[in-house]
C-alpha cells in the first residue's frame, strides 16, 4: 500500500486573520479619523458657505462620511470591507433620519404646545372664544371630554366584538376562520375617511340625523375592530394548548374554560391589544370631521347635539388662521400627544408581562 | 385473523351536547366574527349604492376627466388619482430604503438595548395621530422642504421633474411625498422587522462562517429570504399612503389639473384629502360624487391590502415550515 502524499503548499495565513490581536495603532487612528473628520469638515464648510444645517448634512456630510468610512474599511479589513462600511453608514444615516424626524415632531410639539398650556387651558372650555381671543381665555376641556366620550363609546362596543372575533379564530374549528382572518387583516387598512363616508351614507339613508357624537363612535369602531381582533387572536394563540386540554379534562364547559383559564392567562396581552386599539383611534380626525359638528361648549351627551373632540378642535383652529388659533392648535396637539403617549406607555407596561 | 376484528359501532365522542352557556358563548363569538367579516361588504355596497347616480351620469369620464364643477354638474377626479399615485411613488423612494434600513438596524446591528429603544421609536411614530403630523408638516417642515425644493430647482432646474414655472415651492407634491413617507415608514418597518427576525439565524451564522461579510450576508441571505414579507409590508404601506387624509390635506394644494412630473410646483392632488376638503360645503350631487370617489379609494386600498395580506401570510407560512 502506497502512502499518498499531498503535495500542497502550506496555506498562508491572510494578514487580516488575526482576530486575537488588537487593532494596530494606525488602524485605530484611521477609524477615529473616519469618525470625526467628515463632521469637522462639514461644520467648517457650513460656516464658510453659510449653508443651512439640513443641506450641509445631505450634500457634504453624508458623501464625505461614505468616502471616509470606505477608506478606513480598506485600512482595517481590506477591499472586502468597503461594502460593509458603506452599508453601515447608509443604514445609520437612514435610521438617524427617522429618529430626527420623530425628535423634531416631539420637540416642536413640546416647545410650541407648552406656550399655550396652562391650568385654565386644561380645565376650561372655549365658549365665546374666537380666532382673535388671546390665550388667556378658553381651553380644551370640552374637547378632552368629547374625546373620552366618543372613544369610550366606541371602545365599549368594539372590545367585546373584537375579542369575540379573536375567540372565533382561536377557539372554534369553523371553516370560516380563514376568510374571517383574511378579511379582518385586510380591513385594518381601511382608510379612515372611507369609514366616515360609510357611516354618513348608511345613516343618511335610514333618515337619522347625519351628524352626532355616536356616529363618530361608530366610524371609529370600524377602525378599531380589526386591530383588536387581530391582536387578541395573536394573544390567545400564545396560551398553551395544554391549559385548554387541562380545563377540558377537569370537565369544564368551553365557556368556563375560556373565562376561568384561558382569558386570565392572556389578560395582560388582551389589555395591550385594547390599548393599541385605543391608540389607533384616539387621534383619528377624518371620520370625526364627517360625522360630528365641533362646538365651543361642553357636551356630556354623545347621543345628541354638537360635540367637540381634540382632533376636530385642532383642525378647526388650524383653519382659523390667526396666530392665537394656531397656538391653540399646538397646545391641543400636545394634550392629544400626551394622551396617546400615556396609552402607549401603559400598553408597553402590560405588554411586557409575557408567560 | 383479520376477519376476527369486530367493527366498532360509531361512537359519539361528545359526552353531552354543548350546554346553554357554550351555545351563547360561541354564538356571540360567531356573531362578532361574521360582523367583522361582513362589514367590508356592507361598506362597499352602501357606498356604491349611494354613489350609483354619479357613476351613471359621469360614466367612465369620472376617472378619466379632470373637471370638477358643482355648477355644471361635472365631477371628474383623474388629477386626484394621478396625484395620489405620484405622492405614493415619491413617498416610497424615501420610505422603502429607510424602513429596510431601520428593520436591518434593529434586527442585526444594534445592541439589544438600542434595538428596543428603536422599536419603541417606530411604534410611537406609528401611534402618532395624523393631525399632529399635519400640524408639524404645515408649520415646521414645509418651510424647510420648500428651501430644499428651491435648491433642487436651482442646481438641477434643467431636469424636467425639477422645473418650476410658478415660483412657489410651498404645498407641492415634493413636500407631500415626504410627509406621506413619514406615515408609511412605521408600517413597512414593523412588517420587515417581523419577517427579518424569522430568517433562520443558523443560515446567517453559516454565511459568516463561510466568510461572508455583513453586506454579502444581507444581500445573499437576509434579503432573498425576507423578500416576500418585505414586499407585503411595502404594499401595506402603499395602502396606508393612499388612505392618508389630514396630513396631506395640509401639505399640498389640490388642483384639478393633471400634474405628473412637476413635483416642485404647488399643484398636486390626492383622493382622500379631496373628499375631506370638499365635504363641508357639498350639496346633494357633489356628496354623491364624493361618495363615488370614496368607492374608488376604498376599492383601490382594499385591493392593495388584500394582495399585501396574502403575500405576508404566505411568506409567514413558508418561513414557519
Amino acid at each position: 500500500m502506497t502512502i499518498q502524499t499531498l503535495d500542497r503548499a502550506p496555506i498562508t495565513r491572510p494578514k487580516s486573520a488575526t482576530p486575537w490581536r488588537r487593532n494596530s495603532a494606525t488602524k485605530r487612528i484611521s477609524i477615529v479619523l473616519a469618525g470625526t473628520l467628515p463632521l469637522v469638515i462639514t461644520i467648517f464648510t457650513a460656516q464658510y458657505f453659510l449653508l443651512p444645517g439640513a443641506t450641509a448634512l445631505l450634500t457634504v456630510f453624508i458623501p464625505l462620511q461614505l468616502v471616509a468610512s470606505a477608506l478606513a474599511a480598506i485600512k482595517v479589513g481590506g477591499r472586502r470591507g468597503i461594502p460593509d462600511a458603506i452599508l453601515t453608514v447608509v443604514v445609520l444615516s437612514l435610521v438617524s433620519l427617522v429618529v430626527i424626524v420623530l425628535g423634531s415632531v416631539l420637540f416642536n410639539l413640546a416647545r410650541k404646545g407648552s406656550h399655550a398650556i396652562s391650568r385654565q387651558f386644561l380645565f376650561y372650555n372655549s365658549t365665546y372664544v374666537t380666532s382673535s381671543t388671546s390665550l388667556d381665555y378658553g381651553g380644551v376641556a370640552h374637547a378632552v371630554i368629547g374625546t373620552f366620550l366618543i372613544v369610550g363609546l366606541a371602545a365599549v362596543v368594539t372590545i367585546p366584538l373584537g375579542i369575540g372575533t379573536g375567540v372565533f379564530l382561536t377557539e372554534t374549528r369553523s371553516r370560516m376562520r380563514g376568510p374571517v382572518r383574511f378579511i379582518s387583516q385586510a380591513m385594518s387598512g381601511l382608510p379612515s375617511i372611507v369609514s366616515g363616508l360609510f357611516i354618513f351614507s348608511f345613516f343618511a339613508v335610514a333618515g337619522f340625523s347625519v351628524r352626532g357624537g355616536w356616529l363618530g363612535s361608530l366610524a371609529l369602531l370600524l377602525l378599531m375592530l380589526p386591530t383588536i381582533a387581530r391582536l387578541s387572536e395573536e394573544v390567545l394563540k400564545l396560551v398553551p394548548q395544554d391549559l385548554r386540554a387541562a380545563a377540558m379534562a377537569l370537565g369544564a364547559p368551553r365557556n368556563r374554560a375560556f373565562f376561568q383559564v384561558i382569558f386570565p392567562a392572556a389578560r395582560s396581552g388582551m389589555i395591550t391589544a385594547v390599548l393599541l386599539g385605543l391608540a389607533r383611534i384616539v387621534g383619528e380626525t377624518a371620520p370625526l370631521l364627517m360625522t360630528t359638528v365641533p362646538t365651543n361648549g361642553t357636551n356630556y351627551n354623545p347621543f345628541s347635539g354638537q360635540i367637540s373632540t381634540l382632533p376636530t378642535f385642532i383642525y378647526k383652529w388650524i383653519g382659523a388662521g390667526s396666530d392665537f388659533s394656531v397656538q391653540r392648535a399646538w397646545g391641543a396637539a400636545l394634550v392629544l400627544m400626551i394622551l396617546v403617549g400615556t396609552i402607549f406607555v401603559l400598553a408597553r407596561i402590560f405588554g411586557k408581562q409575557k408567560f | 385473523m383479520g376477519s376476527d376484528v369486530t367493527k366498532l359501532e360509531r361512537v359519539d365522542l361528545f359526552a353531552a351536547k354543548p350546554g346553554r352557556g357554550d351555545r351563547i358563548f360561541f354564538g356571540f363569538a360567531g356573531l362578532a366574527a361574521y360582523f367583522s367579516f361582513s362589514i367590508v361588504f356592507l361598506v362597499f355596497i352602501f357606498l356604491s349604492w349611494r354613489s350609483a347616480s354619479t357613476f351613471q351620469e359621469q360614466g367612465l369620464a369620472f376617472i378619466t376627466g379632470s373637471t370638477w364643477s358643482a355648477e355644471s354638474g361635472t365631477f371628474q377626479i383623474l388629477p386626484m388619482i394621478v396625484g395620489s399615485l405620484v405622492l405614493v411613488f415619491l413617498a416610497l423612494i424615501v420610505a422603502v430604503p429607510s424602513s429596510i434600513a431601520m428593520a436591518y438596524f434593529i434586527e442585526f446591528m444594534a445592541p439589544k438595548r438600542v434595538a428596543r429603544l428603536t422599536t419603541n421609536i417606530i411604534d410611537l411614530l406609528a401611534a402618532m395621530p395624523s393631525i399632529v403630523i399635519a400640524l408639524w408638516g404645515a408649520f415646521i417642515f414645509t418651510p424647510v422642504a420648500a428651501e430644499w425644493g428651491k435648491l433642487l430647482n436651482h442646481y438641477f432646474g434643467s431636469v424636467p421633474i425639477f422645473q418650476n414655472d410658478v415660483d412657489n415651492y410651498y404645498r407641492s407634491p415634493f413636500i407631500g411625498g415626504w410627509i406621506l413617507a413619514i406615515m408609511m415608514i412605521p408600517i413597512i418597518t414593523s412588517v420587515s422587522r417581523e419577517v427579518m427576525s424569522r430568517v433562520d439565524k443558523e443560515l446567517i451564522n453559516s454565511a459568516y462562517a463561510l466568510g461572508a461579510t455583513r453586506f454579502s450576508a444581507m444581500r445573499r441571505v437576509v434579503i432573498p429570504t425576507a423578500r416576500g414579507g418585505i414586499l407585503g409590508g411595502i404594499l401595506l404601506g402603499v395602502g396606508r399612503g393612499l388612505g392618508e387624509t389630514i396630513a396631506i390635506l395640509y401639505t399640498i394644494n389640490l388642483i384639478f389639473h393633471v400634474n405628473i412630473f412637476r413635483i416642485l410646483e404647488n399643484r398636486g392632488g390626492a383622493v382622500a384629502p379631496m373628499i375631506a376638503s370638499f365635504y363641508g360645503e357639498a350639496d346633494e350631487k357633489s356628496i354623491s360624487a364624493l361618495l363615488a370617489a370614496g368607492v374608488v379609494l376604498f376599492g383601490a386600498t382594499l385591493l392593495v391590502n388584500m394582495i399585501a395580506t396574502y403575500i405576508v401570510m404566505r411568506s409567514e407560512k413558508k418561513m414557519a415550515s
